[in-house]
């Protein structure tokens, strides 16, 4: 089973408490098993029984997750649960247990053509994701921006580079996914691979080379790319509030841009809530978790809105589409993305 | 009565719980029953280990109010099923296992912030609320619980008031009993009391301490009004290496008798120094660590500092500077994070008494000669963490390692619980108790009696009275099972 490659986070997780604070699901269902460590006692029990995987329960906590990784982060030692549930999850897919909603996710994502549509002209690619195709506020942005920059740019629409399917187990069809999405992105030849979904980023930057497929040019989240474009202002951003990004701080920790680039637009950076280690993301990590649990979605929508100082005035900025989409459909919060803002700025 | 799972008077049951809490909030998932059938207690957690099989609750309940849990527990009494009240689950002493089955009343759906009393400086809120959470809304207000315990993360406020809490800044600004200014009760039968709105009153007995510490026998305490303190200027931390223990104690409680208000003093013993805090703070010293602080005003604080250095400078020792102190501060929580803290298959407690200064080395010295000498195999190691005007927590530990934890797990138990007695019961013997800030839960209740004397039936008497039918956490505490 591929769990048994993170057994030591099962061991670890099983009988530990420390993160329970910042299980989102956990604290909008208040269930004892959307924390770390009752998912790391039920996978415990799986390595001994692997029959009890099929428990629907089990299956359905599996599915629960909202992937931040934000015990990870927060953990002394980083004891890798993410990492242990998507393993968890492909040991479900491989053993033909998977749910039937989770069935019917896959299932649109495998009808989903993995090459992307490539159009325009240019040196720089940018990936408009599903998730981002659900905003058209931000491509537009990133057009405007490009425009105002003198840049030409190829647009890649849609597409599947496979993340969606590996969070949901599916890891030979991620893979398979993948590897097409890399050859039409290679053959369009470009210097710069830019990407506004920090989910699409992370599968790029990290999925890809785990799987040994090479990407040809250099990949950017949007945040490093805009910033690297060195616009000049028309006016300062202000007060915001800005929503971490799961993608952009707890798998990649180290990923300073969005924060160069609100400092560059003149931010007035706020504290959202009342701290900076809860995911504020409506379950980006988990990708599509709008579709397999849209009621879970709206309640960490609401626990958000309900953490702003002033929801109806207050501007959030996100580095993510997924939370962008979700904070707008279910709150009444003002929420742009970090392309919009720009474009809105300069 | 403990109820046939699969019977029409089980579905009733949750139809009519579902009626109490809304069906949403009551949860017969394996998945949670199996979450709630293990807590930090390290019984259960050996349970698991051998793959054996651990006691579940009937039914998961979250109110999201007192009148819920009202509802719950006459529905409870009406068909005498036990309830077990559940916050964080974080507790070590097997206080919310649901060892009789039926209903777990999970309390963190009632999680909210209900007045920060600027005037009064005071937060109501409800207890289901995550310590650490409570403490982010405080701090956004300016202000502190100063409840800073290793298990804020996990446990919620009324873990706290249901076992008598304690955090590292509890030498200055107390144990949760000293926070609180006033409860909102469920009792067993149903009724939602107040206790009075002040903690220092002549209006008869003190109804708010009956409540604390009883650890869900008594009731469910479902909200609580805490002071709260503006942050300090500035808190700074000192501390020091003395040749042995003996000396440190001597150093530490003159610090305490010289009426100086340290908010945090610790003092580990020589094999605590030169084992757990070298691995976890990297200090690699032979000797006892001693570390104290204070805090509030910069300029009373490094006044307070200068008077307690001419304090040390009494003794030999090596001062290791405010860099040697802030060293503790910044990784006072890493000791109990995974690859720091003790973990299965080792067999580990964590021997927690009290008592004052004139016995405190006595009990230290009776609990670890007791273990050494009855379980050579073991190791034992202490420090002192929470220190007060008249004494101070003796915080020891013993642990059993590799070959020494007996493959079979009713033995390995009766070795564990074989320890426990012969230790509190020379922590007894010497001045000491049963416990200071974990409670007693199922892992101790045996003790209680030993402890009380005669004064056991006075707790058994207000038991009876307010829980007839014998529903709220049954077994637990030394009170009786089902």
């Amino acid at each position: 089973m591929n769990i048994e490659k993170h057994t030591e986070a099962i061991k670890a997780c099983r009988f530990c408490f420390m993160c329970r604070h910042l299980s989102g699901i956990g604290n909008v269902t208040f269930r004892e098993s959307d924390t770390p460590r009752v998912r790391a006692l039920l996978l415990d029990q799986v390595m001994s029984n692997p029959a009890l995987l099929a428990n629907a329960d089990t299956l359905e906590t599996l599915y629960n997750s909202d992937l931040s990784a934000a015990c990870r982060y927060h953990c002394v030692k980083h004891f890798d649960e993410n990492g242990l549930l998507l393993a968890a999850r492909e040991d479900v897919v491989k053993a033909g247990l998977a749910p039937a909603d989770v069935c019917q996710v896959a299932a649109e994502y495998l009808a989903r053509p993995a090459a992307p549509a490539i159009s325009g002209k240019g040196d720089v690619l940018y990936f408009i994701d599903y998730n981002t195709a659900a905003v058209p506020a931000i491509a537009t942005a990133f057009g405007k921006i490009m425009k105002k920059a003198g840049v030409s740019y190829r647009s890649a629409e849609k597409g599947c580079p496979g993340k969606a399917l590996k969070v949901l187990g599916y890891a030979n069809e991620a893979q398979k996914a993948a590897r097409e999405f890399a050859a039409a992105v290679n053959a369009a030849n470009v210097k710069t691979i830019v990407v506004s979904n920090p989910a699409a980023y992370d599968a790029l930057v990290h999925d890809f080379p785990e799987m040994g497929i090479k990407l040809k040019g250099k990949v950017m989240h949007t945040s490093e790319y805009l910033l690297s474009l060195k616009l000049a202002c028309r006016k300062k951003a202000g007060a915001l509030y800005y929503l971490e990004s799961d993608f952009l701080k707890n798998y990649h920790p180290d990923y300073e841009f969005p924060g160069k680039l609100l400092s560059h637009l003149g931010a007035k950076r706020l504290t959202f809530g009342t701290n900076n280690e809860e995911s504020y993301t409506c379950g980006e990590g988990a990708l599509v978790l709008q579709q397999l649990r849209p009621v879970l979605v709206k309640k960490l929508a609401c626990y958000i809105e309900a953490r702003a100082d002033h929801p109806e005035k207050d501007l959030l900025v996100t580095a993510s589409p997924y939370t962008r989409k979700q904070l707008s459909t279910h709150t009444k919060l003002k929420v742009v993305t970090l392309e919009e803002l720009t474009a809105s700025l300069i | 009565m403990l109820i046939e799972r699969k019977s029409y008077l089980f579905e009733m049951i949750r139809n009519e719980l579902a009626d109490a809490v809304g069906a949403e909030f009551v949860n017969c998932a394996d998945s949670d029953k199996m979450g709630h059938s293990i807590d930090y207690y390290w019984i259960p957690e050996l349970w698991h280990d051998r793959g054996k099989e651990t006691k579940k609750p009937d039914f998961v309940v979250h109110p999201g109010s007192a009148e819920e849990v009202s509802k719950v527990l006459k529905i409870a009494n009406q068909y005498q099923i036990p309830v077990t009240t559940w916050g964080g689950g974080s507790g070590s002493q097997g206080g919310a296992l649901p060892v009789y089955g039926g209903i777990i009343l999970d309390t963190k759906r009632m999680n909210k912030v209900l007045q920060i009393d600027e005037q009064s400086l005071s937060v109501t809120c409800e207890t289901g609320i995550i310590a650490r959470h409570l403490e982010w809304e405080v701090n956004k207000a300016g202000y502190s619980t100063m409840h800073l315990p290793a298990s804020i993360a996990c446990a919620t406020i009324g873990g706290f008031l249901a076992h008598r809490g304690t955090g590292v800044l509890s030498t200055k600004w107390g144990k949760i009993e000293d926070m609180v200014m006033s409860l909102e009760v469920v009792t067993p039968t149903g009724e939602i009391i107040q206790t009075l709105p002040v903690p220092r009153h002549a209006s008869g007995p003190d109804l708010t301490m009956l409540f604390l510490g009883s650890e869900g026998t008594l009731g469910v305490i479902t909200k609580v009004t805490l002071k709260i303190h503006p942050q300090p200027e500035a808190r700074k931390f000192r501390a020091f290496i003395f040749e042995d223990m003996h000396t440190a104690m001597s150093a530490g409680a003159d610090l305490m008798r010289s009426r100086l208000r340290p908010c945090a003093v610790r003092l580990y013993d020589e094999e605590e120094t030169s084992h757990h805090v070298k691995r976890v703070l990297g200090l690699d010293r032979k000797g006892a660590y001693l570390v104290f602080g204070f805090d509030g005003q910069e300029k009373i604080v490094d006044l307070e500092m200068e008077y307690a250095l001419q304090i040390m400078s009494r003794y030999k020792a090596e001062d290791l500077g405010s860099k040697g102190g802030e060293l503790w501060w910044e990784n006072k929580y890493k000791f109990f994070y995974p690859g720091y803290m003790f973990h299965l298959p080792q067999a580990f407690g964590t021997l927690d008494t009290v008592a004052d200064f004139a016995h405190i080395e006595k009990v230290y010295q009776a609990m670890k000669d007791v273990v050494k000498t009855n379980f050579p195999q073991a190791r034992f190691i202490g420090h002192f963490s929470h220190w007060y005007e008249w004494g101070c927590m003796l915080y020891a530990r013993f642990i059993f390692e590799g070959e020494h934890v007996p493959a079979d797990a009713e033995e390995a138990v009766a070795l564990y619980n074989r320890v426990w007695d012969l230790a509190i019961r020379a922590a007894i013997a010497n001045g000491g108790v049963i416990n200071e800030h974990h409670g007693v839960g199922l892992k101790l209740g045996r003790l209680m009696k030993e402890l009380y004397g005669d004064g056991f039936k006075v707790l058994e008497g207000i038991k009876k009275t307010l829980d007839p039918n014998n529903i709220m956490n049954p077994g637990k505490m030394g009170f009786k099972g089902v």
